[in-house]
């Protein structure tokens, strides 16, 4: 490993990482450097910064510099050993309780409620109040005492989920016993959170022990920040205007501070080997660049950045697919990928009209171009199926449409123009925020991946119908708008009475039919579908998809329909186009490309589905 | 209301280990108070006396339990012995007087830090990749400054340099307290200080929390999906996103309040401000250990009905909670 | 009593022999809070009296929904969950469905392999970690090189080579494919009798997810594995397994060889999941 890969990118974290270095060398050097005694007196009293008092004398001449590199060895020390000592008891209870459950969790949960309700520094206070002789590590210990519940119940909801995790499960299956896998397989997982846990308790030991030696609770014999603080408190330094005598101490705490968190900010980037080989990863994460398409960056970052050159012939397959990935870079002009699009005989007139359609997303290794020069015309009622694996620019393709990509995506070219009844275009991308509003869901709804997530979890049915009518019908009244409510509910087959419901009150199917139902309400033009049946059985499935069928024959409404399963789409689409790696291979009438395949991947898609089983 | 029951049931528990707790600390930490009160009277302190005050405490040669019996049925009688350093004052009078400062200072601007920092990381998530990302370094600065420095420096910059607030004290002592509109604007004007203090103090926290929860939650399907519906940003915004994004703020109150308390109790040290904060450093000082546990008592009950209180808002804020009613 | 294979064809069989058999195999689930210390606990049934025949050198297919109870009955088959009752019999003998006595021992001959190929492998440990405390476990294999020899030939054995560069990698530099390759790696380093596959297939991309099912089944027929392939797609179950068993609701609807229920089926529920299924040549216009 290269020491420079050690320097963390994050100009945040670059920051913090000095400051906390800066103090440390201060707390080891500084009263190596120091001339002066911290406890010696002498008849310079108060006297402000100079040559030879750097931050100038205490109230009975005491060198106040030599008191700050002094304290500040303290001061770290016992935040040092709080944040220790808490973070080993929040690790070890969090982990027990987290994954043994059962009673032994039950007991490690009250007890940490305990801790974590009843107040820190009351507690703290009362404790060091009866402690006869107050060392360092006394305080220590006290104040981790004092301060443990909250990381542990952090990491405790963390191994939660971490235990209920395949490869926990896998480890088990493999014969792993329980501390093993409790502390090699779940406990490294964990380490962001151990990590950062353990910086927050340094702060809030060095905040602590200050606190209580600013009460005159600390070691009085030992000088830290929080002592300096008391005795320039009890001079009453800031009557005297000695400024050098109390803002050091605490300013140097607050920067320590905010040191300690500014590292926070990336502790993630050390510990998680993804962001070792692309920061892109990073970004997608934490603004799910292209709305459900982030894998698309990570598969395409990760066959570049783990450097392998393609794997000469003998390869298996599955090795092949991951070529396949790290090829398509450096050859696009590949013959294989040249679009096949068939001329659409459908009739109807446009409705939605994508030329040239270039949507790209930066990321640490370039620009990953994630729709290249997509066309398609989508028709009145018509059911345009988009297919196309993860990853393959099909989401990130509907979300340029409906303009809700996310940034650092962006469209870098081409056009999308919607066209109303009579004929009328308007250039989607270049639309006014509120022209935009305007349009949507009167003209253009739209229908999430897993309905488990589209409907808001904190209010019922009836105000997610709600609304959207009263922005958009503004003057229907209230009465008249949950009759509209009820009667698209009963439309999708739920009962109207349903409507005072809260989204986890229904079954997976039911919120998939609300969300058809939302989208319905004002009568659009075309609903976009992002893989709306993926999440569901297949029984209910069936039911949910004779439902959009007949609903898009009862209204007349054009569908986009995306998903990965391309049986499904030969059924009920009218067109079909295929994405791979953010190109359309293949386009054309549904009919036309379940009989005759152009394209050599659409060919390789339903040769497999038959070998499959899947097509009758 | 299963999940209020068990709320309810948890609290009542911590209450009762709070109360536990009280009792176990002095007869369990090292060195006995009444030793440590007759060394520090240099000898003043008569065998006699040394009785008293070991009577006093409830510590005497019984077995545990019967103590613990005994000091059970002193707090039903809310009787929580005498102080020492201010005898023969009853502790609870004392507490009483100072409970009524703390609860409208620190209760007051805790809420008043909570409203501000919680809407300001709203308006910064919505803002988020601007010129809002430049503040979150500061806002970390901030919330790492210690209350009492940060009441130090202010009235170093607000009371001494320039006089504009006292720089200590609940009211002016030349007026006499009584429910006059002169001695409630003493009242506010003292307590202006030490509240910005803690609001100052507390803010950032909960910028930092609404921030990213609200960036988090912005990713979520359903706030896509009311941005597609073409409803207007302040209603996606507050409606769909913070609404949602607040969720874990009511519940990460009980991480929050213990510093926020704590942060309150020094802050009132330095302005000497009549609460039970400044109440409980005298008692300490002083080495009034009934005083001093009777304040612990009285401090930590107070945080465990906050916290009751923001798990009922809970309830109200999240429908999965009200499940099986 | 010789068998005939359908649908695999590998030619005459040999005396098919009972591996691993489940008998009346229950699973409760504690439903909701229990109010009360008196009232008793409502249960819900996810696996309800349900009887498995595992045999050398075949492939059974569970079909079912999610929520019929298939992954409960795999994960107590290798117990990784207790039973609520019933028995487990390896090779003839009773082992305990519940408490871990002779667990690892247990996990030595009944190998289970995950769904999600980007969750069962540790996204922090490289390939060799993750193999190499496999082959420890189970091969008592002493010393690095042993233990990465035996690595090599797991990878090789899953179509993955050259071997030596997967060793070094993290999961995430992996297709979904290859790390469920690794996946059937480390269940083979147990050198197990029973291979239990859930869903092994359903989270990989429709290109591949034939390669995956033949490398099953070659090594269903070189390592003689009894398979049980659990999966929600009766087309595949028809194509790579012998015979089937399709539940729902925890039951066992109905069973028996894969060709005959699949193309005749007698039940109710599975000839509606056969409905159900997509079906292009069903088109309206």
């Amino acid at each position: 490993m290269k020491l420079s890969s050690l320097i963390p990118r994050s100009g945040k974290v670059r920051t913090g990482v000095v400051v906390v270095l800066v103090f440390i060398v201060i707390a080891v050097l500084g009263p190596v450097v120091a001339t002066h005694d911290p406890r010696a007196t002498s008849f310079d009293m108060l006297e402000p910064p100079s040559g030879r008092y750097w931050l100038g004398t205490t109230q009975s001449g005491q060198d106040v510099f030599a008191q700050f590199v002094h304290g500040a060895r303290i001061s770290l020390l016992v935040g040092l050993l709080a944040g220790v000592i808490s973070q080993l008891f929040s690790v070890v209870v969090g982990l027990l309780g987290g994954y043994l459950r059962g009673v032994a969790d039950d007991l490690l949960y009250i007890v940490t409620a305990v801790f974590l309700v009843i107040p820190g520094m009351p507690l703290l206070i009362v404790l060091t109040g009866y402690l006869p002789s107050r060392g360092m590590l006394s305080i220590a210990v006290v104040i981790a005492i004092t301060s443990w519940a909250g990381a542990a119940r952090v990491i405790r909801a963390q191994t939660l989920s971490l235990r209920n995790r395949d490869f926990v499960e896998a480890a088990r299956a493999t014969g792993e016993g329980r501390l093993r896998i409790m502390f090699f397989e779940v406990l490294p997982n964990m380490l962001p959170l151990v990590a950062s846990g353990f910086l927050f308790s340094v702060i809030g030991g060095i905040l602590a022990e200050a606190g209580l030696a600013f009460l005159g609770l600390g070691s009085l014999t030992t000088t830290s920040w929080g002592s300096m603080l008391y005795f320039a408190q009890n001079s009453q330094a800031l009557l005297a205007g000695a400024w050098w005598w109390f803002v050091p101490p605490g300013l140097a705490i607050a920067v320590i501070g905010a040191g300690l968190a500014l590292i926070n900010f990336g502790i993630d980037e050390y510990s998680n080997p993804r962001l070792r080989t692309g920061s892109a990863t990073k970004k997608t994460r934490t603004s799910r660049a292209a709305g459900g398409d982030a894998t698309a960056a990570n598969a395409q970052v990760s066959g570049i950045g783990s450097g392998t050159p393609p794997t000469p012939g003998g390869a298996s397959a599955a090795t092949a697919e991951h070529v396949a990935l790290t090829r398509e870079r450096t050859d696009e002009v590949d013959p294989e990928l040249a679009s096949r699009i068939h001329p659409s005989p459908m009739p109807g007139s446009p409705i939605i009209e994508v030329d040239s359609l270039r949507v790209d997303y930066p990321t640490a290794f370039g620009t990953v171009h994630a729709v290249q020069d997509v066309s398609l015309t989508l028709r009145r009622g018509e059911i345009l199926g988009l297919a196309g694996e993860s990853g393959s620019g099909k989401s990130t393709l509907t979300n340029a449409i409906t303009r809700l990509l996310r940034a650092p995506a962006d469209v870098a070219g081409g056009s999308i123009t919607y066209r109303a009844d009579d004929g009328a275009p308007t250039d989607l991308l270049h639309l006014e925020d509120r022209e935009l509003r305007a349009l949507r869901w009167n003209e253009i709804a739209v229908v999430f991946q897993s309905a488990m997530n589209a409907l808001n979890p904190v209010t019922s049915i009836h105000a997610q119908f709600d609304d959207v009518i009263r922005v958009h019908r503004p003057s229907l009244p209230a009465a008249q708008r949950t009759a509209i409510a009820k009667e698209h509910l009963e439309r999708v087959g739920i009962d109207p009475g349903r409507i005072d419901a809260y989204p986890h009150e229904l079954s997976g199917g039911m919120k998939q039919r609300v969300a058809i139902a939302i989208a319905l309400v004002l009568e659009p033009d075309v609903i976009f579908m992002d893989e709306p049946t993926t999440a569901l059985d297949l029984l209910v499935q069936r039911d949910v998809l004779d439902q959009i069928v007949r609903l898009r024959e009862e209204y007349g409404f054009a569908i986009v329909f995306t998903t990965h399963d391309l049986a499904l789409l030969l059924e009920i689409s009218d067109s079909i186009a295929v994405m791979r790696h953010g190109r359309l291979v293949e386009y054309g009438p549904a009919v036309d490309i379940y009989r005759d395949p152009q394209h050599p991947y659409t060919q390789n898609l339903l040769s497999s589905l038959a070998e499959l089983g899947s097509l009758a | 209301m299963k999940f209020l029951l068990r709320k309810l049931g948890l609290y009542a528990f911590i209450a009762w280990a709070a109360l536990t707790l009280n009792f176990l600390i002095p007869r369990m930490m090292p060195g006995d108070p009444v030793s440590i009160l007759i060394a520090g009277s240099k000898g003043q302190i008569d065998a006699e006396a040394r009785d008293a005050i070991a009577a006093q405490f409830g510590i005497s040669e019984d077995p545990m339990i019967i103590q613990y019996v005994h000091y059970l049925g002193d707090l039903l009688r809310l009787d929580l012995g005498v102080s020492l350093s201010q005898y023969p004052v009853p502790v609870l009078d004392i507490i009483s007087q100072s409970l009524t400062w703390t609860v409208g200072l620190v209760g007051v601007s805790t809420v008043v830090g909570f409203v501000l920092g919680t809407g300001l990381g709203v308006l910064l998530a919505w803002r988020r990749g601007t010129w809002s990302d430049h503040v979150l370094p500061g806002l970390t600065f901030l919330n790492a400054i210690p209350y009492f420095w940060m009441a130090l420096i202010l009235v170093m910059l607000l009371s001494v340099t320039v006089s504009i607030f006292p720089a200590g004290g609940g009211y002016d002592r030349s007026i006499f307290p009584e429910l006059t509109p002169e001695f409630a604007g003493s009242v506010l004007y003292h307590a202006a200080l030490p509240a910005l203090t803690i609001v100052i103090g507390s803010f950032a926290g909960w910028v930092l929390q609404m921030r990213n929860m609200t960036v988090t939650i912005m990713g979520e399907d359903y706030v896509s999906m009311a941005e597609a519906k073409g409803l207007p940003q302040r209603t996606v915004l507050f409606g769909y996103a913070a609404r949602n994004a607040i969720l874990p703020s009511v519940t990460g109150f009980a991480l929050a309040l213990g510093a926020v308390v704590g942060g309150s109790m020094l802050t009132e040290v330095i302005f000497n401000y009549p609460g039970l904060g400044y109440a409980l450093f005298q008692a300490v000082s002083a080495q009034d250990f009934p005083l001093m546990q009777g304040l612990f008592l009285i401090i930590s009950l107070a945080v465990i009905l906050a916290n009751l209180i923001a798990d009922v808002a809970y309830v109200f804020l999240d429908p999965r909670t009200r499940q099986g009613a | 009593m010789t068998i005939t294979d359908t649908t695999t064809g590998s030619g005459p069989q040999p005396q098919a022999r009972t591996v691993l058999e489940g008998r009346n195999l229950v699973k409760e689930y504690p439903v909701g809070a229990r109010s009360g210390l008196l009232r008793r606990q409502q249960t819900m049934r996810a696996v309800d009296d349900v009887s498995i025949v595992l045999t050398q050198g075949r492939v059974t297919a569970l079909v079912g929904q999610s929520g019929s109870g298939k992954s409960t009955l795999g994960r107590m088959l290798a117990r990784l969950i207790p039973a609520t009752s019933g028995q487990i019999l390896l090779d003839g003998r009773e082992v305990p469905t519940r408490g871990n006595a002779g667990h690892r021992e247990y996990v030595g001959d009944v190998q289970l392999t995950l769904q999600d190929p980007f969750a069962s492998l540790n996204p922090l440990r490289r390939i060799a970690y993750t193999l190499g405390r496999a082959v420890r476990i189970h091969q008592d294999a002493r010393g690095e090189a042993a233990v990465h020899e035996r690595s090599i030939q797991l990878l090789e054995r899953v179509g993955l080579t050259p071997a030596e560069r997967y060793l070094d990698r993290f999961p995430h530099e992996l297709s979904g494919g290859e790390r469920q390759r690794v996946s059937f790696a480390r269940a083979l380093a147990a050198s197990p009798k029973v291979l239990i596959a859930d869903e092994p297939v359903s989270m990989l991309d429709v290109t591949i997810r034939k390669e995956m099912l033949d490398l099953i089944d070659d090594l269903r027929r070189d390592e003689d594995l009894a398979v049980l392939y659990i999966t929600h797609d009766l087309g595949s179950a028809r194509r790579y397994s012998s015979e089937v068993l399709v539940m729902h609701e925890g039951h066992v609807v109905e069973a028996g060889e894969s060709a005959t229920v699949i193309d005749d089926p007698q039940h109710e529920y599975t000839r509606r999941l056969l409905a159900a299924a997509p079906n292009p040549a069903a088109r309206r216009r």
